[in-house]
Parts: C-alpha cells; structure tokens; sequence
C-alpha cells in the first residue's frame, strides 16, 4: 500500500503538467469546435441531398451519394426566379465599391488631420469621433426618408453612398499617417512635393497594410449589411444582394434547407477566402479600436 | 491686402481634402440625427400620399412618444434588449477572456485555434442565423443530440419556438459568433503584462484559477470596458440575428397583451418601420439613442475618474 502511494506520488510529479496541459487542450478544443459547428454544419447540410436536410447523419450507411450529391449548388445557380449569381455580382460590387469609395474619402480626411492645421481641427475630430457612441438603428428611418426623396431605391448609390462615412476609418489612418516620421514629409516637401504626390509617394507605400485593413474592414461591413440591403432594395430589385437574396428564398421554401444552406456556402465562401490570405490585416484592424497600447 | 486675404483662405484649404468625407457625413449622418426627430414628431395617416410619404406626414407633436410610452410591446422590447445584454455581455467576456488564457499558454495548435475561434465574427450574420435556426429546429442537430440523452422538452417546439429558451438560444449563438473578437483583445492586452508578476506569483504557490482572478483580470479591465460599451450597442441594434431565427416570436403575454418574445426593440423599431409607422419607429429610435448616451456618459466619467 505505502509502495504504491508512492509510486502514485511520483508519477504525478512526473506527469501533472503534461496532464494539466492535456486537459486545458482539450477544453481550447471543444470550444473551438463548438464555435466552428455552425460553419460545419453549413457545409454538410449543403451537401445533402433533397429533402434530407434535417437528417444528422454525417457517415451514410452505404455509399456516399446516399446522403451527398451536388445538385443543390447547380440547381441554385440556374434558379431563374432567384438568380444566385447575379446576387452574388451585386453584393461583390456594393461591397467593394464601398469599400474604395470610403478608403479614398477616409484617407483625404485623415491626411487633413494628420498633416494639415486649420480652424476647428480638433473639435470636428472630436465630434467625428463621439458619433461611434450613436446607435446605427438610428440613423435608419431617416435615411430610408432622404433615399425615397433622392430616387435612389433599388439603386446602388442607395445601397453605396450612405455608408462610406467610415469614422473609424479616419481615426486608423490618422494614427497610421501620424506614425510616419516627420523627416519625411519635410524632405519631400523640399523638394517641392505636391500634397498628392505625398499622399501617393510617401504615404501610401508606407501604410499599405493600414489601407489593406481599412478597405477590408468595408468590405466585410458592407458584405454582411443586411437591414440596409433589405430596406433600399424592393423584391424586384436589381440590385438584390446575397444576404437579402437567401432572406427572399427563405420566405419561399421555407423547409428547403439544403438549398438555403448552398447558398449560404456561396455568400460564406469569399469571406472564407479572404480571411484565409488576409487574416492578419482584418484581425489588426478590429483590435485597434480595443486596445491602446 | 490682397495677399491677407488669401492668407486667411489658404487657412481653410484644408477643408478641401475634407470636403467629401463631410458632404457624405452631414447629409447621411448628422442631419439625419435632426431629421430623425421631426419625423417622430409626425404620422403617416391615411389621407397621406403614398408617392411622397415623408414630406407629407401629419404632425402629431409629442404622440409618438407617449404611444410608445403606454404600449406593452414598447415596455417588453426594453426589457428584452435588457435580458439579452444581460445574457450576452458578461458570458461573451468571460468566455473571451479564458480563451485569451488558455490561447497564451503556449499549447500545440494555438494558431490554428485562434483563427478558428475568430473566424465565425465576420461571416454574414444572416447566414450564421440561419444556420443556427437549423441546429435548433425541432428534430434538428441539437434537439436530437439531447434526445439520444433521453431529454425531450425541447422536441415539441423547438429551442427558438418556446418563449423561455428562444432569446437565450439566440445569446448563446451569438456568443460564439462573436468571443473571438474579444478573444483577440484580450490577448493583445496580456502581451503587454510583464512574465515577471508571473514568476512571481508562482513562487508565492498561486493557483492557476488565482493567477487569473487577480492578476490577469484587474490588468485586462480596460478591455472589459471597451467590450460592454460595444456590446451595449451592439445590443441596441441588434436586428439581423432576430429577423432570420425567431422574426421576434414566440408570442407570450406580458402586462395582459401578447408580445414578441424575442422583440428586441432593434427588432421592434423595424416592426414599425414596415407597418409604414415611421413616426413612431423615429420616437423609438430617439429612446435608444437617450439610451446610449447615459452609457457613454458613464464610460466616459469611468474613464476620466480613473485617469485622474
């Protein structure tokens, strides 16, 4: 018995930290599947084949085209009364409008701040800055008032315009412009630089990834702004988006989950994409409002 | 003369390089914060031209306000967005916040893990949703893992069609959606924690549940207050994640009327919204915009106390 506590003893010495690590792995790991389950269950459920969307079978019994087949992306693709793909052009195309129209706006404005002195500079920033603290549902009701009034329904300025205005955009390029050593601008203004070619020879190499972030950030935003989309665009809009596109689908086949979930591949997969090669970017944009180092 | 003159000018060509950034933010921005307000003080009635509804609404003053004021649903919505807060908040930064641990103690796949836990924050909300509606379905994933557990409560309805579980439901999904982005926060703060309290807190034999309790989360409270303010707002316009799980159902009855469970008053002002009731969705709006301000009020005294 006392042989055998103490061999127990020891081996706990010998063993504990790996047995701690062990475990602590181990709840890192469940909880990173349970945040990865929805992006699974996406994928499995769109592979299904026609009316098996609600089976949790994942290993068929027999063959593999028991359960899976293709179909439901080819039949969503060729889908007339709901054109997937058009709807995926018209969320590619608002997103990344947007996304160089309020970089190049922000980039303007942060330069003025960051370079430039004239009245009121830091009252405007301030202000700029305190309209984070408004809630965005806010601003819906009259902005759908002035887009009616503008004409610009089912429009993609209606979709576009309203939403380039990023502030955060201007508070992480005035911090990245402010970064860059002074010794710079005041060479290349002796040498008679205009403020473009500052804007595009000094500035613009030497805070690509800051840009990189920013127009990421607005396109993601952009990608995934649903209640806007919904409200600026009519059913018989052109300009259906992806996300306002699987909402319309929805209140149609309601049951039809394979289908819903291949579309829901289709909208998920470029950002997939994005996040996959671009992580870096996106991750250190968000973290900057967060933490002041 | 002349050259004062354009010396004074000169002092304004700043603006030049401001001038689009704020053509956009006055017209869609800050005048629509005034804008918003002389539409709560008026109603679309039926004598309104549906052609031009906004520039011909009757006004109505203060109507608005005290209809909200006196309806159930206005009431339940507050304490629905308050319930839901309640319900996100402090479990998304508890659970960002041992993430963020567990992720800094160097343990094999850590990369993987992080980019994985941070991934679902920027997939489209709608989709996520509507993946989530499945899992809960009535004979959907969940439902029949805890059949196979011998627990059938929730076969009936469903976890989003019973009006006890359906908001919490939508909270833990949007939990998970969003403790990476805390996760990350929280992660680059404690890279800033010197390893020497650490050490030396391991001399002194502390517990690892200790060494998390009064080192690390006195030195992350910045974060913590960064992530209640953002998610106080992002409670206040939550929207999407209800329209596509519970469309603000199951109704139950509160105050003696039926009311959404999950109407959330982001969900409600949108109600209003496509009843055509754009007065009242803008008087709700101004609530939520009182709201906000108290909050960041506080987190600016906060802040301001502790600087001094």
């Amino acid at each position: 018995m006392k042989e055998l506590k103490k061999s127990l003893k020891l081996w706990w010495e010998k063993y504990s930290i790996k047995l701690r690590r062990l475990l602590l792995w181990l709840v890192l790991a469940a909880l990173a599947m349970f945040a990865l389950l929805p992006l699974f269950w996406m994928f499995i459920t769109a592979f299904k084949k026609e009316g098996l969307g609600l089976q949790t079978e994942i290993i068929p019994k027999g063959s593999l085209s028991e359960l899976y087949t293709l179909s439901n992306f080819t039949a969503i693709l060729a889908d007339k009364d709901f054109p997937f793909f058009r709807f995926l052009l018209n969320s590619t195309i608002v997103a990344g409008s947007a996304a160089i129209v309020s970089s190049a706006i922000c980039f303007m404005s942060a330069y003025a701040f960051a370079r430039k002195n004239f009245p009121g500079k830091e009252f405007i920033y301030g202000l700029l800055m305190a309209s984070m603290m408004v809630p965005g549902m806010i601003f819906m009701v009259p902005q759908f008032a002035l887009i009616t009034q503008f004409g610009w329904m089912n429009s993609w300025q209606g979709l576009v315009i309203p939403h380039t205005a990023n502030v955060f955009g201007i508070f992480l390029l005035r911090q990245a412009i402010e970064r860059i050593p002074k010794s710079l601008f005041e060479a290349a203004e002796v040498d008679g630089a205009s403020d473009w070619q500052i804007m595009f020879l000094v500035i613009v190499p030497l805070s690509s990834p800051v840009l990189l972030t920013l127009f990421l950030l607005t396109f993601l935003g952009q990608w995934s702004n649903f209640l806007w989309q919904l409200i600026v665009n009519t059913p018989d809009s052109p300009w259906i988006t992806l996300p306002v596109g699987i909402s319309l689908f929805k209140g149609q086949y309601s049951i039809a989950w394979e289908k819903m979930m291949a579309a829901s591949v289709i909208s998920v997969l470029p950002v997939l994409l994005l996040f996959i090669f671009l992580q870096r970017y996106i991750i250190s944009g968000l973290t900057q409002g967060g933490v002041k180092e | 003369m002349k050259s004062s003159l354009r010396d004074r000018l000169k002092k304004f060509t700043p603006f030049l390089w401001l001038s689009p950034f704020l053509l956009v933010f006055a017209v869609f921005l800050a005048y629509p914060m005034v804008y918003s307000f002389l539409i709560s003080l008026r109603k679309v009635t039926w004598q309104t031209d549906l052609n031009a509804v906004f520039s011909d609404m009757r006004w109505v003053g203060f109507a608005n306000y005290r209809e909200l004021l006196t309806r159930a649903d206005f009431w339940w919505s507050l304490i629905a967005t308050f319930l839901y807060m309640l319900l996100t908040i402090p479990t998304g930064i508890f659970l960002s916040l041992v993430l963020a641990t567990l992720l800094t103690e160097n343990l094999p796949g850590s990369r993987f893990f992080r980019s994985a836990i941070f991934l679902p924050n920027i997939l489209d909300m709608l989709v996520i949703g509507l993946v989530w509606k499945l899992i809960y379905s009535p004979d959907g994933l969940l439902d029949k893992v805890l059949m196979k557990a011998g627990i059938e409560y929730f076969h009936t309805k469903g976890f989003l069609g019973n009006p006890l579980t359906a908001l919490a439901a939508v909270a833990l999904a949007m939990v998970l959606k969003g403790c990476g982005f805390g996760m990350v926060l929280f992660m680059t703060a404690m890279k800033n924690i010197s390893p020497n309290i650490f050490e030396a807190a391991d001399l002194d034999g502390m517990t690892w549940w200790q060494k998390f309790r009064y080192i690390r989360v006195p030195l992350v409270k910045p974060v913590i207050l960064f992530l209640t303010i953002t998610g106080i707002l992002g409670c206040l316009n939550a929207f999407t994640e209800f329209f596509i799980m519970t469309e603000g159902n199951p109704v139950m009855l509160f105050a003696g009327e039926t009311v959404g469970a999950t109407r959330v008053s982001g969900y409600l002002l949108f109600t209003r919204f496509t009843e055509m009731n754009y007065g009242s969705a803008a008087a709700l709006s101004y609530f939520l915009l009182i709201f906000a301000l108290i909050v960041s009020y506080i987190n600016w005294r906060f802040l301001r106390d502790k600087s001094v």
